[in-house]
């Protein structure tokens, strides 16, 4: 009187296999569900019980026990329902024990549909770990696709889900995945002037690095940050597959399979919204999100202090861990960071036409919370001037495809280096050949501009990325002059 | 006449010397003519190159590029002074605007050599000569400054002209003459750097200039000797205050409580100096880089300038960034601006 199902749970964006077990006993008719259940599973009790009379069985007048494995391993969330149904059929001998040999996932409804769950992406990851094949909701079936599983059931009943288990569906082809044509959301091409800023973003998609813009309201800052993605190169089937773990882990649609993501998450937005977190089981926040792709800090200056720190470690550190009651875990956040802010809380200081309102003392504050360890994340800090007329009727510029090109052949030369330049460490740095006048204007400027430690490697690991612009192996003079340009003193 | 100056001048002697001779005897033929009965008591090598014709002397001086001025063809602000050189021996152009002296210690600190250096980058851009002595140190940063500024600077030496002291200058004074400065010098050709030749060329330094700006200076550094020749000349001495309690800033802090006028930084030097010489010249007239002139007086944006230039923006940018490090330009709210940032 006992059947297994395996299906999956979440922890970070990592799948860990989850044996449902079930067993019938002789003894007063009861449902109970053991093993770190949240509310969402409790319930699963009342929706399985329904969804199976709907579907033409019949629950066992017999106690049932549901024990989620490993016990200890907290879960939450509908997507068990499909395999405790399945394995409570397969206990009570209404069909044939075969139907555990699946990795199931999904959320029953009260009529015997199926819907999709969480972790649709989970499933198809561990069931091809595993070998075994995949029965989910059929919105997930492509999600599970594209882990690479080959047999994945897509199910809309409860009932096709017991003959695809079985084995009675037949083999279906792999879903193929129709090809995607994505046009960028602002192409390079529509930003007239502002060529400071649109090469600092070019020379921020080769090396990686974080771009701070600042600059007064309607310069344009907004929109060139949106271009950002449009320059960077298609993701490798490995990307995209880590940055769908991370979004099937926060439960929203799949992203782009060949495009970086972008994300513009609220300077409003809390802690937990930003990194991860959640009440029980961690969920990934916007920083994981923008995993392989770009987070844009619209407003820097308008996010409070607790945000910004908050942002530190995964900016530094290209992942983020958060650690809550019902579990610590790691995230990726391989990003890159776009900051924009205004000059000033006015936004005017400084244009030539419109005169700032600030006080003394709100600048000051204004630059304080700016000049903090955030700050210093920033490889390339730029200025953004409102644009002068002659410039809005100009020609159009490159178009990001142009664009992308380079940065991708400069990207090529990075390999070997084990990194992107942004992520350089200073040993790393040191043994890269820097040409003499290279060395001699780097030592000059840090003479003249009281440059720190953590700015000189700053301005060393852009140089390298101008460098590589240029398909040069060595750091001449004019790649390190270049790169003292995006120093931009802050105000 | 002029070709016994030319051979009394080979002689070598200390400058003091010579103009008191010269005083007591009337004429460089009298003084050679004791020198060569033994009246006067010189070295022998001395001796023999008194007596070496004025011709073979201006063949060897042409060759290597140097020119004589004889005292009434000098600028008139160092000709018009009592102890100013009978001969100057002229490497380059020397120019015949006043200049104005950055002077100080050899032993700078980075405090001394970044304000030198932008001194000497302000002085260039503001279109006045800029004279020092090459040493090492302020002397060194201030040529530099000029240089880089594309500005005409004058080194007066206390070798012969054709010697490089220190030598780990030799390119700097290349660069002097190439930015069309002039390197000068009141010893003959072939003089050893002797260190009792080098305070008599202070006054041949402060002779030059309006005004004289020291910039770090010991309690008695060969800086102060060109303070009090400038004093002795009547011109303005300025001087950089700084730490009472470091001996690098001593001198200077002694000159400001005698009555030297402080400096405040490159801008302040300007605005003082302006009083002096009047208001400096356009930049755009004196400056060998365009890009200046084209960012001239307002301050541009980066696209403006890229329009303007039509180069990679690239290019404009790693020029800037040049321009910014020898204090030339820098940046404000996106807009590149003349002048440098740090005190102006």
């Amino acid at each position: 009187m006992f059947a297994s199902v395996t299906s999956v749970a979440l922890v970070g964006v990592e799948p860990q296999p989850v044996r449902v077990e079930v067993h019938i006993s002789s003894s007063k008719p009861c449902l109970t569900v053991v093993g770190l259940p949240d509310t969402a599973i409790r319930e699963a009790r009342d929706r399985v019980r329904a969804a199976l009379a709907s579907s033409g069985y019949a629950l066992p007048g017999r106690r049932v026990t549901v024990n989620l494995a490993p016990a200890d391993l907290p879960k939450e969330g509908s997507a068990y329902d499909l395999p405790i149904a399945l394995a409570v059929l397969a206990a009570a001998g209404q069909v044939p024990a075969g139907v555990g040999h699946v990795v199931a996932l999904g959320e029953l409804a009260l009529d015997g549909r199926v819907r999709p769950a969480r972790g649709g992406l989970a499933a198809g990851l561990l069931a091809k770990h595993k070998a075994l094949p995949c029965v989910v909701a059929s919105e997930s079936a492509a999600e599970a696709t594209l882990a690479g599983c080959d047999r994945v059931f897509g199910v809309g009943s409860l009932a096709e889900a017991v003959s695809a288990a079985l084995g009675e569906l037949p083999d279906r082809p792999r879903l193929t995945l129709p090809a995607e044509d994505v046009a960028p959301e602002v192409d390079m091409a529509e930003i007239r002037g502002q060529m400071l800023a649109k090469r600092a973003l070019e020379v921020a998609a080769a090396g990686g690095h974080h771009l701070l813009m600042w600059g007064p309201p309607g310069s344009g800052k907004t929109m060139l940050a949106r271009a950002l993605p449009g320059i960077l190169p298609d993701l490798t089937e490995g990307e995209a597959l880590d940055v769908a773990q991370v979004w099937s882990a926060s439960g929203r649609g799949h992203p782009s399979r060949t495009r970086p993501p972008f994300r513009s998450p609220h300077h409003t937005a809390t802690v937990a919204a930003m990194v991860g977190g959640g009440s029980g089981i961690p969920v990934p926040g916007e920083v994981s999100l923008a995993h392989r792709g770009v987070l844009f800090l619209d407003e820097l200056g308008e996010f409070p202090a607790n945000l910004l720190d908050a942002l530190r470690q995964p900016l530094e550190d290209q992942r983020v861990t958060v650690a809550r009651k019902g579990a610590t875990v790691d995230f990726p956040a391989a990003l890159q960071t776009v900051g924009a802010t205004n000059p000033c809380p006015c936004g005017f200081m400084g244009d030539r036409l419109v005169a700032c309102r600030c006080s003394v003392s709100q600048l000051d504050r204004y630059r304080r919370r700016l000049s903090g360890p955030i700050i210093d994340r920033f490889d390339l800090r730029v200025p953004v001037p409102r644009i002068d007329r002659p410039s809005l009727l100009g020609p159009p510029g490159e178009s990001s495809e142009a664009v992308r090109a380079r940065v991708a052949s400069a990207r090529r030369l990075q390999v070997d280096r084990g990194s992107l330049n942004s992520a350089l460490r200073r040993d790393r740095l040191d043994v890269q050949v820097w040409e003499s006048g290279a060395r001699h204007l780097l030592e000059r400027a840090f003479d003249l501009q009281e440059i720190s430690g953590r700015g000189f490697d700053r301005i060393r690991r852009v140089a390298r990325t101008v460098a590589d612009l240029a398909g040069s192996e060595v750091v001449a003079e004019p790649h390190v002059a270049e790169a003292l340009s995006y120093r931009g003193e802050w105000i | 006449m002029n070709d016994e100056r030319l051979r009394l001048a080979f002689v070598g002697m200390h400058p003091t010397r010579r103009r008191l001779l010269l005083e007591k005897h009337g004429s460089a033929r009298s003084v050679l003519g004791r020198i060569e009965q033994g009246a006067e008591k010189v070295p022998d090598h001395a001796r023999r190159a008194a007596v070496v014709p004025a011709g073979d002397r201006r063949e060897e001086l042409t060759s290597a590029g140097i020119q004589v001025v004889f005292r009434e063809d000098l600028p008139d602000h160092l000709a018009s002074l009592p102890d100013a050189p009978d001969v100057l021996f002229v490497r380059g152009r020397l120019p015949f605007e006043q200049g104005v002296a950055v002077v100080g210690t050899r032993k700078a600190t980075t405090y001394g050599l970044r304000l030198a250096e932008q001194f000497g980058h302000a002085l260039a851009v503001a279109g006045w000569p800029v004279v020092s002595g090459l040493a090492k140190g302020v002397d060194g940063a201030a040529h530099r400054g000029a240089v880089a500024a594309g500005g005409v600077t004058v080194a007066v030496l206390g070798c012969g002209p054709d010697r490089w002291y220190p030598a780990m200058h030799r390119r700097l004074g290349e660069s002097i003459l190439e930015a069309n400065g002039a390197v000068v010098s009141e010893y003959p050709p072939g003089t050893p750097p002797s260190g009792w030749r080098f305070p008599p060329r202070n006054r041949i330094i402060s002779g030059l200039s309006a005004v004289s700006v020291v910039v770090e200076a010991r309690r008695d550094g060969g800086a102060l000797i060109t303070a009090k020749s400038a004093i002795e000349h009547g011109r303005e001495v300025l001087a950089v205050p700084g730490d009472v309690d470091r001996p690098t800033s001593e001198g200077c802090n002694l000159l400001i409580r005698d009555g030297a006028i402080p400096v405040l930084g490159a801008e302040d030097l300007v605005a003082a100096i302006s009083l002096v010489l009047g208001p400096p010249a356009t930049v755009a007239a004196r400056t060998c880089s365009d890009l200046i002139a084209l960012i001239e007086p307002i301050g541009r944006t980066v696209d403006w300038i890229v329009e303007q230039t039509r180069r990679p923006v690239g290019d404009v940018l790693a020029d800037l960034a040049r321009l910014e490090t020898a204090g030339a330009i820098h940046w404000t709210n996106g807009l590149v601006v003349p002048g440098s940032r740090v005190g102006g």
